[in-house]
């Protein structure tokens, strides 16, 4: 018997460490639906990043005007061909690498002016908190997107690297509330008081202490951030303020056959299609982290 | 005695609340001895734990340690220190051992991580070397298997183990003074000898004094020399630890060695001292002990008892020091007659 019991012991002892994101992780791929979620987004990703080998064609290369341009979709060109005669697969599959490009850089400039703002304000409290916040409700009440075709109206032709910033810049708002509102409820944790015990400065408990306890909500509020930038680069570029022509976007795409979207229909469902997949995939995603997350 | 180690004189620590000021520690003088266990007794809400919080000046806004409170420890009063030479002092100089080991650490992180950073802050040490003497310090602990151990999360381990790392963590730096707040009362009763033993075999080996802050005569009988009795964030009695239990003088001292409940004594109930500690926002006037006790009379109204000598080394904050014959005749407490009157 008492051999048993040290063997389990020896076993608990011997687990591998995992980390409480790697155990997450672990979990939301249990579920069914999160599986078929994250093998789609993974094929759309590789399908991206590996644009220049998966793409039959080089999605600018206009091979002739009159006669291939328009063309249903058949083998040679499965989405069809655009009024320009290019290929609207290599399209969609060089949208894929700049729409999912864009939204990633421009969660992570939310996700860091977010973090940020957020822990800065829960931390210091008092006035300091008062003011951060009062700020925050005057961003939070101009609608986004209203916020956005503003800025891109007013200066025409920025290049892609602004208009990341600019979806990044106006993306925080949300994300500083919450974890800012993580921070006021973990200052006062016990293991806050032992870590200044130990000498811990200030600095190092916000972010050594404090932020890796917030990874889980800021994940959640990553992934379903990176979804809502994919549909709003969407919308701006088929408004035609958002990725500059002839750069391949879905929202770029959709815009190029905006004029016949009955006839061209290949040229609106595809690019629409991914868009669709991709948001769907990582709301589904980002929902299941939340359920994991808010569970514990 | 020698020039004691920590030296607290007239410590004020205040809470300003929207129901009002709440003067937790209210006035408390204490000294303790290079090497010595000091042990400090009350129930909750006598201040003890904010006597503890303000040695190392860890009281949160509403709270503030009033000035002209005077804790000197290495020639330096702790209460004027800027922020970086206290930071320099928490967890090298003077560190504490929490109450519930589960809170006090990070759950994110693996406890060797968390023992290694102390070692980092204060010995700047790398990484790897910083590891390593976390693992030495997990094993000088009596941690099993430390070094697989230090891998693992606070959730993985047994309370017992995870009271080890906290040790760990307050010894590291070997420190002069560990201010031990409750750190046996989240714990088993077979564990609590286990972590007390443990705690007074690396006290000889390090040579550092304890304060150990308790709401347990039982443990304060095994470990300290020393013994404060607080209440109503006053020191009301102090004495050597056999003196105290052998001649307790203050009531609520009494009150509290009659509430224990003793083997072999054949007692259908347990005795208990009538009544709560008062609200820290409105001590009583005079003793502020005087409603729970049987012997109070009208002086106990009128004046706040001073601290009064009763032996070597033994005070008591009781006037029956002048009229020691009241002790024969002890009447219901006010709180239990106010409590008749009501029902």
């Amino acid at each position: 018997m008492p051999g048993q019991i040290q063997d389990s012991a020896a076993t608990r002892a011997a687990r591998p460490r995992e980390s409480p994101l790697a155990l997450g992780v672990r979990r939301i791929l249990r579920r069914p639906s999160s599986r078929v979620a994250f093998f789609v987004l993974a094929v759309i990703v590789l399908v991206g990043l590996l644009a220049p080998l998966v793409a039959p064609y080089n999605p600018s290369a206009q091979p002739d005007i009159v006669a291939l341009k328009d063309l249903p979709p058949s083998l040679a060109h499965p989405f069809g061909t655009d009024p320009y005669s290019r290929d609207v697969l290599s399209r969609v599959i060089y949208g894929a690498r700049l729409s999912l490009m864009i939204g990633v850089l421009a969660t992570i400039v939310s996700l860091t002016v977010g973090v940020a703002y957020g822990a800065i304000s829960g931390y210091a409290g008092g006035f300091l908190d008062a003011v951060m916040m009062r700020v925050l409700d005057a961003f939070l009440s101009i609608p986004r997107l209203l916020l956005l075709i503003g800025v891109l109206v007013a200066w025409p032709g920025l290049s892609i690297g602004a208009l990341v910033v600019f979806l990044g810049l106006t993306g925080w708002f949300g994300l500083s509330r919450i974890v800012r509102g993580q921070v006021l409820a973990l200052k006062h944790a016990e293991f806050v008081t032992a870590a200044q015990a130990l000498g811990a400065s200030r600095r190092r408990i916000l972010w050594r202490h404090l932020l890796p306890n917030l990874v889980s909500p800021i994940v959640v509020a990553a992934t379903l951030g990176v979804a809502h930038v994919i549909v709003l680069e969407a919308g701006l570029s088929y408004l035609g303020i958002g990725v500059p022509p002839p750069l391949a976007s879905w929202g770029n795409i959709i815009q190029d056959g905006a004029d016949q979207p009955a006839t061209l229909w290949w040229m609106s469902l595809f690019p629409g299609l991914f868009m669709v997949l991709t948001v769907m995939t990582l709301n589904v995603l980002g929902e299941a982290l939340r359920d994991t997350y808010e569970r514990r | 005695m020698t020039a004691p180690l920590l030296s607290i004189r007239d410590l004020h620590t205040s809470f300003y609340t929207e129901s009002g000021v709440a003067r937790a520690v209210d006035g408390v003088s204490f000294d303790i001895g290079a090497g010595e266990t000091l042990g400090i007794v009350g129930e909750s809400g006598c201040g003890k734990s904010v006597t503890a919080l303000s040695i190392l000046r860890l009281i949160q806004p509403p709270g503030r340690i009033e000035t002209g409170s005077v804790i000197e420890f290495g020639g330096k009063n702790l209460v004027t220190l800027d922020d970086a030479d206290i930071r320099d002092i928490r967890g090298n100089r003077i560190s504490m051992i929490f109450q519930e080991p589960m809170s006090a650490l990070n759950p994110v992180f693996t406890v060797g991580d968390q023992v290694a950073e102390v070692a980092r802050v204060h010995a700047g040490m790398g990484r790897r070397d910083a590891w390593e003497r976390a693992v030495e310090m997990l094993e000088l602990t009596g941690m099993p298997d430390a070094e697989a151990r230090a891998r693992q999360y606070p959730h993985q381990l047994s309370g017992g183990m995870r009271q080890r790392v906290l040790i760990a963590m307050a010894l590291m730096m070997k420190p002069a003074l560990v201010i031990a707040d409750e750190p046996t009362t989240a714990l088993d009763v077979t564990i609590q000898a286990q972590i007390l033993d443990l705690l007074l075999d690396l006290q000889k080996k390090i040579g550092t004094s304890i304060l150990m802050i308790t709401h347990d005569l039982g443990v304060i009988a095994e470990t300290a020399s020393r013994v404060i009795v607080m209440y109503a964030g006053e020191v009301v009695e102090q004495a050597e630890v056999d003196e105290l239990f052998a001649k307790p003088h203050h009531p609520y001292t009494e009150g509290l060695m009659h509430s224990m409940p003793h083997i072999g004594h054949d007692q259908e109930r347990l005795n208990v001292i009538p009544g709560t500690v008062p609200a820290p926002t409105e001590w009583p006037s005079g003793c502020r002990f005087r409603e729970r006790c049987p012997y109070s009379w009208d002086l106990c109204e009128s004046e706040h008892p001073p601290l009064y000598e009763i032996g070597s080394g033994h005070v008591s904050r009781c006037h029956l020091a002048i009229e020691p014959e009241r002790r024969n005749n002890p009447h219901p407490p006010l709180v239990v007659q106010a409590g008749v009157a009501a029902a």
